[in-house]
């Protein structure tokens, strides 16, 4: 085994799903090595949430190659289920059973001893605020508390393979940030693979796998995407934000522009640019502005020139 | 008629024992982009269905565009458009048949109805989607399609429950922007979302907890209220130093100095508005190279929602 590189965590080559004649994956290509929290995104319907039951195992696939902590998901894929945890969109939890009965059932599957269990869920339930609740039944916590349960329950076995579809969609701000806590935790030890529409949490991501028409279009870290973003963003301070952005819209240059807060946001593709001085002296220049300012390219400008790269590719 | 559009007094709503609705007091005025925030569970969704007629309230009172909504439902629904999460367009039919099967439904007359459309088609860029059924177009046209049907009877007030929700990013900004033209034509809008950098695109936020309202303001006093506010970090030359400082300062910004010897400055205040923009073009010039730093709206919700959760503790 020694001097031999580690075998990719996942790798999919030409992966391909139908329903019916529709091909809700059409061929993924997609290599993933070592512990990392790796974030899935792209539009609706580009195949996000079937990517996550293929690789979870869910599925019957074809493809040329489609191995999973290296076994294969063309064949027998029970090991791999032993080995992973999972957060399915909808509800996944026993709606009868208590906090803790939940985690002990998940324990039970996994073969864990009882003072394993009571260890490991005592961290998770303190960490996740649920520790006063371990005796209410799960159909009774409110939308926060069933996902981060949802969330313990499948780090409980900590498993090798981590996929979550969307764990956080409706969960208010605070709970978020502490599903969050629970997967920063374990991104040194676990494959993560996590889908999200939340733009703060794919900044929040070590990789993004960006998913259009069943296929990656790409699989980068967020810095790399920043850099090739084929976008740039200013911002026009004053105090009718509104009138701003309709101004910005009318000059050649712009592409889009929307107040936001106190000023007006307005995203001008890389080549139709005049130059970071040109535009935000042209910006600056509008009536009722007071101020313009160059932005970073954020994760909603990174998302966006994707998008567009994506269409403009297909069309 | 008054300045308010949508009036809600002690709006409560319960199922069995539970009460998803609190003694909800609400006031949007007309014209306002109103974003009505709060988690799943929250009452959110039934509060929509009770202020759009459809759910009647347990007990309160709802008037929208001076109208009582729960004694005259019905006179209510033609002054209101509203486009839920699952947009309803009826699969099977084109987005023409559609909107001919609305146009119907509002009671519009076939020149009027011929005269709206091609107005809003062109508004929404549906031109070329017209001919197609709603289940064949991106979810992005889909929901565009969705708000140009509810704007059809040009309503006085738009209901909009999670318009943006599965769908992407660019088709997001996109909706946003007609959102903003809808409310500067004059509609007011009332719009849920889950994604809270959106609330710096309303001009006016509110956010329900455990049935009842925690918060009512504009996204500035929020953002005064509940974070650190902005940071501005910007250069100015060593002479010009000592006459920009006491400018800066009697706008109200807290100075810091960066790095010695450097001409870094960075600078703190809880809100930036009218006098404090004006300040800082007057004393770095209209285009120089600052960074404006706002607070994340995710900070000032987690700010908000943990002090809501320790003001009911401490009531409890």
């Amino acid at each position: 085994m020694s001097g031999e590189a580690p075998a990719p965590s996942l790798s999919l080559r030409g992966l391909v799903k139908r329903y019916g004649r529709r091909r809700a994956l059409d061929g993924v290509d997609l290599e993933l090595e070592g512990a990392q929290l790796v974030g899935v995104v792209g539009p609706d319907g580009a195949g996000k949430t079937t990517l996550l039951r293929s690789v979870a195992g869910l599925l019957e696939v074809e493809a040329e190659r489609a191995y999973v902590l290296g076994i294969d998901l063309r064949g027998d894929v029970g090991p791999l289920k032993a080995r992973l945890g999972y957060v399915p969109q909808v509800w996944s939890l026993q709606r009868e059973l208590s906090v803790f009965e939940n985690l002990a059932f998940t324990a039970r599957l996994h073969r864990l001893g009882s003072e394993e269990l009571e260890r490991r869920a005592e961290g998770l339930l303190e960490r996740t605020g649920l520790a006063p609740f371990r005796t209410r039944a799960a159909g009774a916590l409110s939308g926060g508390m069933k996902q981060k349960l949802a969330v313990a329950n499948a780090l409980l076995p900590e498993p090798e393979l981590l996929v979550l579809d969307e764990p956080t969609a409706g969960v208010d701000v605070v709970a978020r940030g502490e599903i969050w806590e629970l997967l920063a935790e374990r991104r040194r030890s676990t494959l993560i693979l996590i889908s999200t529409s939340y733009l703060e949490e794919a900044a929040a991501c070590e990789r993004l796998v960006y998913l259009d028409g069943g296929r990656v279009v790409a699989n980068e870290t967020p810095e790399a995407l920043r850099a090739g973003a084929g976008l740039e963003l200013y911002r026009v301070w004053g105090d009718r934000p509104r009138t701003l952005a309709a101004a910005a819209r009318a000059l050649p240059f712009v592409a889009s522009a929307r107040a936001a807060g106190g000023s007006a946001r307005v995203e001008v593709p890389r080549d139709a640019s005049p130059g970071e001085a040109a535009a935000r002296a042209a910006l600056a220049a509008l009536p009722g502005a007071l101020l313009a300012e160059a932005l970073p390219v954020d994760m909603e400008s990174v998302l966006l020139s994707l998008a567009r790269a994506s269409g403009e590719a297909r069309a | 008629m008054s300045g308010i559009m949508l009036r809600a007094e002690g709006l409560t709503r319960r199922f069995g024992e539970f009460t998803a609705v609190d003694r909800l007091d609400l006031e949007v005025e007309r014209g306002t982009l109103f974003a009505f925030l709060g988690a799943n569970g929250s009452g959110k969704s039934t509060t929509i269905r009770m202020l759009i007629g459809l759910l009647v309230p347990t007990a309160g009172r709802i008037e929208v565009d001076g109208v009582d909504v729960i004694r005259h439902p019905r006179r209510v629904r033609e002054r209101i458009g509203y486009m839920g999460q699952k947009v309803s367009l009826y699969t099977g039919l084109t987005l023409l048949e559609n909107v001919e099967f609305y146009g119907g439904l509002y009671g519009l007359e076939r020149a009027r109805l011929r005269a709206r459309w091609e107005a809003v088609r062109e508004r929404f860029a549906l031109r070329e989607s017209e001919g197609e059924r709603p289940e064949d177009l991106p979810a992005g046209i889909r929901q565009r399609a969705g708000l140009a049907l509810a704007t059809l009877h040009e309503p006085r007030v738009l209901f909009l429950d999670e318009p943006t929700a599965g769908v992407d990013v660019h088709s997001r900004g996109l909706f946003w922007e007609r959102i903003q033209e809808e409310t500067d034509a004059g509609v007011t809008v009332f719009v849920t979302t889950h994604f809270l950098e959106e609330t710096d695109y309303c001009d006016r936020v509110s956010f329900i907890e455990a049935g009842r309202l925690v918060a009512d303001a504009t996204p500035a006093e929020l953002r005064a209220r509940f974070s650190d506010g902005y940071r501005v970090r910007c250069a100015l030359a060593p002479e010009k130093l000592a006459a920009a400082l006491p400018v800066l300062r009697a706008a109200g910004f807290a100075v810091e100095a960066g790095p010695p010897e450097s001409a870094e400055l960075v600078l703190r205040r809880p809100s930036l508005e009218g006098e404090a923009l004006e300040a800082l073009r007057r004393t770095l010039g209209a285009d120089a190279g600052l960074r404006i730093e706002p607070s994340s709206m995710n900070e000032v919700f987690r700010r908000l929602i943990q002090e809501a959760g320790a003001a009911r503790r401490e009531a409890a």
